[in-house]
């Protein structure tokens, strides 16, 4: 129809009703943030100080959540273990991003056989269950922060690459593109000036949602040894330190489970309110 | 200036053109009518080196189109701009338009427009002198093509296929997705650029009327095929193609029949 | 208020639009402002203007499917005896088939893709009637034949099989099956090449013969509303500027914007202009306040920004324009 329709509102985003999940989300971030970055200081224990004669302590006001089978402050170490889950999280996202949004762009925009080879090598590496690979990885290399890692860089490229690829062939045959080619851009300035605004956002979406999995990934392979390494504070890790002690003390793996909740939560909130903000599906 | 010897070009094994030749001299303007499966818009590709035909050549100010490479094509390019059907799906919905219309200028940097002499070293300021000429207000320099009207992003188009001062403009429809009273502003904006800028002027269309309008010489494609060719003052002459006597008919008022 | 000769004398009206309007359920925008027009039976009335006149708009109202974000805040439309506006979700479904057809540009999005024409047919039928299938083929393959379509292959074909000529046709068999007493047509044509599109309306022409219906033909191409309407209705930001007899409102275009209209648009001719006479703006600018073209308006004056009522000059032409009577008196002092 040809009816101009006005516009809904002019409230800005932030404080639109539908977006009361993303403010929640966003609200959660800003505090997970802060802790990441100023929780190491303010913390009111050493995380790593163990005092076996307060083992298992309930909640004081020494020790806010109480302490662990070695004596050392819950609390504490959740605060400081948010540093490395999150930053080895970020640093998962941002490295898959940089490889695979590069390679995205040039496979989509190139096509061809380059992107059939690609996509056949693409579909073998998916077919292998992401997590499994990740332990046979992780397992082959050796159980390390950095190890782990790379497994999960090594599975996850590949969805961005995939989602990047799309995009970029939906796009490529777009009158712009041709008008951009005629006006004698190389394919080298298209990819760059036409191409990559237009993957930003979902690209963007895409890692939000994903640092969810990813603090899921990182805390399961760490809750089965292969990540971090005692007595490092990851939540993963914490959770796995506290298996033994599950039916006596299971605040040990509530508190951390509990964290790793809130977190993916938060992220999930974020991602979910900026693809609706971003209406990504209807790429 | 631009030679097409009889090129064909076959889609999925079905003829999309068969034996087409053109010549289009300098300053000229030449109407390419027909239905939609005509192949009218294969042949603009083909002329703007977006698409190889199987057979024939295009040669363009003395060089074969479809065999030249890297620079060379470039060099050629230059000349040779387009004015697509879709303002909307013509420019990058994620770049403010003046950007979309200097793309051409900053990647031909040697390239001095007359009408951009005195502003060639800003980019701005040669998108600000390319809107007044299609007659667009600076204000809408920022804007991005989602905040424009039909009217307003085809101008942008335009503008942006003068901007090199080419020697040939070719327009696929460029006002058949607009509406009756912007369509007579774009159309006479073409025109006067064409005069203004003496370009030659491949325009592509279904509408008879608009290519009577514009053009001196008119050629009827139908199913790949050149059915007829013809000066536009013997649009009614007796003598034309049986099918360009129908859609002659079809495009009249009934008050004229 | 809006006196209009034209169109709500005559007893033989089979659609009646009295003094409709709609607006946006929450900003209050009015889209559609006091429409008058009537289509007698077996007259095609055409509807024209740019995007953004309201005239599809005006046609989602008399098939009464108003989205939810809008509504009728006055007015009534009256097809045959039925008051459509007043009418449940219900009856009107009953209406739209039986009294009232559509058929829209998108002929392409008309039939599902992956089930064949002839079942599509059969369901549309048995949907409205308690025909067996048997019974429900023969009437199918019947109105493909009115359609000048070969029926039994058309039948027998998937959607994607038919060029776009067929799909309109056969789109315009379903629409017709249970004899409607109005087709809305709403620009039928824009999407098919010319030759096919004059077909179209040919057949729509000559089944209006046949089954002694009306139609509404909406579009925004001058040439089809010159060359098949009785009537027209100009509209220009939801409401109708200039109405009458075709042939009247072509010859002798009152309101500035008709007039502009058909002096811009293409036509073929001996002579062709040297440029086209254009029009300021485009059709998205439209005044809130007095005549909706007033913003555009080449010989706009103060009076403008108030309501300018409809003034009729002759019996079959009216226009609300102020210029409606200098016209009067010019021709006073001629004659």
């Amino acid at each position: 129809m040809n009816i101009q329709m006005p516009r809904i509102n002019q409230i800005p985003f932030f404080f639109k009703k539908q977006n009361l999940l993303i403010q929640c989300g966003i609200i959660f971030f800003i505090i997970i943030i802060l802790i990441t970055l100023i929780g190491p200081f303010i913390v009111p224990n050493d995380p790593f100080t163990a005092n076996m004669s307060e083992r298992l302590s309930p909640p004081s006001s020494v020790y806010p959540l109480g302490t662990d089978h070695m004596g050392r402050c819950i609390f504490s170490r959740l605060i400081v273990g948010a540093q490395s889950t999150l930053g080895i999280t970020a640093l998962v996202v941002v490295t898959v991003a940089l490889i695979g949004i590069p390679i995205g762009l040039v496979i989509g925009y190139i096509g061809g056989r380059l992107d059939t080879v690609f996509m056949r090598l693409a579909d073998g590496i998916l077919a292998l269950p992401e997590f499994i690979l990740a332990i046979a990885i992780a397992g082959f290399l050796g159980p390390s922060l950095t190890n782990l890692m790379i497994s999960i860089v090594f599975v996850k490229w590949i969805a961005y690459t995939r989602v990047v690829r799309s995009i970029v062939i939906s796009e490529r045959n777009k009158d712009y593109v041709l008008a951009a080619k005629v006006g004698g851009s190389s394919s080298w300035k298209i990819i760059r000036r036409h191409m990559f605004p237009q993957v930003v956002s979902p690209v963007l979406v895409l890692a939000t949602l994903d640092i969810g999995k990813v603090i899921l990934t990182i805390s399961s392979l760490s809750y089965l040894g292969l990540g971090a390494q005692p007595p490092a504070p990851e939540w993963g890790a914490m959770l796995n330190d506290g298996r033994p002690y599950f039916q006596s003390a299971p605040e040990l793996m509530i508190y951390p489970g509990l964290a790793i909740f809130f977190v993916v939560l938060a992220f999930n909130l974020m991602g979910e309110g900026l693809r609706d903000k971003w209406d990504v599906k209807s790429r | 200036m631009l030679h097409i010897n009889s090129i064909s070009k076959t889609y999925h094994s079905k003829p999309a053109l068969s034996d087409i030749s053109l010549t289009v001299q300098p300053s000229e303007s030449i109407g390419i009518i027909g239905e939609s499966g005509s192949g009218k818009s294969t042949l603009g590709k083909i002329i703007l080196g977006l698409e190889k035909p199987d057979q024939g050549d295009v040669h363009f100010r003395g060089s074969n189109l479809h065999t030249l490479k890297g620079q060379a094509i470039k060099a050629l390019r230059r000349h040779l701009q387009i004015v697509f059907q879709d303002p909307a799906g013509s420019l990058n919905p994620k770049l403010p338009v003046w950007k979309s219309v200097v793309e051409p200028l900053e990647n031909y940097p040697d390239v001095i427009p007359s009408f951009l002499n005195e502003v060639r070293h800003d980019r701005k300021k040669m998108a600000e002198v390319l809107f007044q000429k299609v007659g667009l207000s600076p204000e809408l320099l920022e804007r991005y093509p989602h905040q424009l009207s039909g009217g307003q992003k085809q101008r942008i188009a335009v503008a942006r296929g003068i901007s090199l001062e080419p020697d040939l403009l070719v327009c696929d429809e460029p006002t058949s997705s607009l509406d009756v009273s912007v369509q007579a502003q774009v159309l006479n904006l073409l025109k006067k650029l064409q005069r203004d800028l003496n370009l030659s002027f491949l325009f592509i269309s279904h509408d008879i009327a608009a290519v009577q309008f514009m053009c001196e010489r008119i050629v009827v494609l139908k199913e790949g095929l050149v059915v007829d060719s013809f000066l536009t003052k013997d649009l009614f002459s007796q003598s034309r193609h049986p099918y360009t006597k129908l859609l002659v008919e079809m495009s009249m008022d009934q008050e004229y029949k | 208020m809006a006196e209009n000769k034209t169109t709500t004398t005559g007893e033989n009206n089979l659609l009646l639009v009295e003094n409709l309007s709609v607006t946006v359920r929450n900003s209050g925008k009015k889209l559609i402002q006091n429409l008058n027009f009537s289509i007698p039976k077996g007259e095609i009335f055409g509807l024209v203007g740019e995007s953004g006149s309201g005239k599809s708009l005006t046609a989602t109202v008399i098939l009464g499917m108003l989205s939810k974000s809008l509504e009728v805040t006055s007015g009534t439309v009256k097809l045959g005896q039925s008051e459509i506006t007043s009418l449940s979700e219900k009856e009107l479904r009953n209406i739209r088939g039986h009294d009232s057809a559509y058929l829209s540009q998108n002929y392409q999005s008309f039939f599902t893709p992956f089930i064949k024409v002839g079942k599509q047919f059969i369901e549309i039928i048995r949907c409205h009637t308690n025909m067996s299938r048997k019974e429900a083929k023969k009437v199918a393959i019947h109105w493909l034949n009115r359609v000048h379509l070969p029926a039994e292959r058309v039948f027998n074909s998937y959607p994607d099989e038919l060029s776009g000529g067929q799909l309109q046709r056969a789109s315009i068999a379903s629409a017709i099956m249970f004899r409607p007493k109005l087709i809305i047509a709403d620009e039928p044509t824009t999407a098919l090449d010319v030759l096919t599109g004059e077909r179209i309306l040919d057949l729509l022409c000559e089944l209006k013969e046949e089954l002694n219906c009306s139609i509404l033909l909406i579009s925004h191409d001058l040439r089809h509303i010159i060359n098949r309407t009785q009537t027209v209705g100009v509209m220009y930001g939801g409401q109708i500027v200039e109405i009458g007899k075709t042939s009247a409102v072509v010859a002798d275009p009152i309101h500035p914007y008709t007039n502009l209209l058909l002096q811009s648009r293409l036509k073929l001719s001996n002579q062709p202009p040297l440029e086209l006479q254009t029009m300021l703006g485009e059709p998205g600018l439209i005044a809130e306040e007095g005549c909706p073209f007033s913003k555009r308006c080449p010989s706009v004056m103060k009076s403008c920004s108030n309501l300018v009522p409809m003034n009729s000059i002759g019996t079959h032409h009216s226009a609300a324009c102020h210029l409606v009577k200098a016209e009067r008196e010019e021709r006073y002092v001629t004659h």
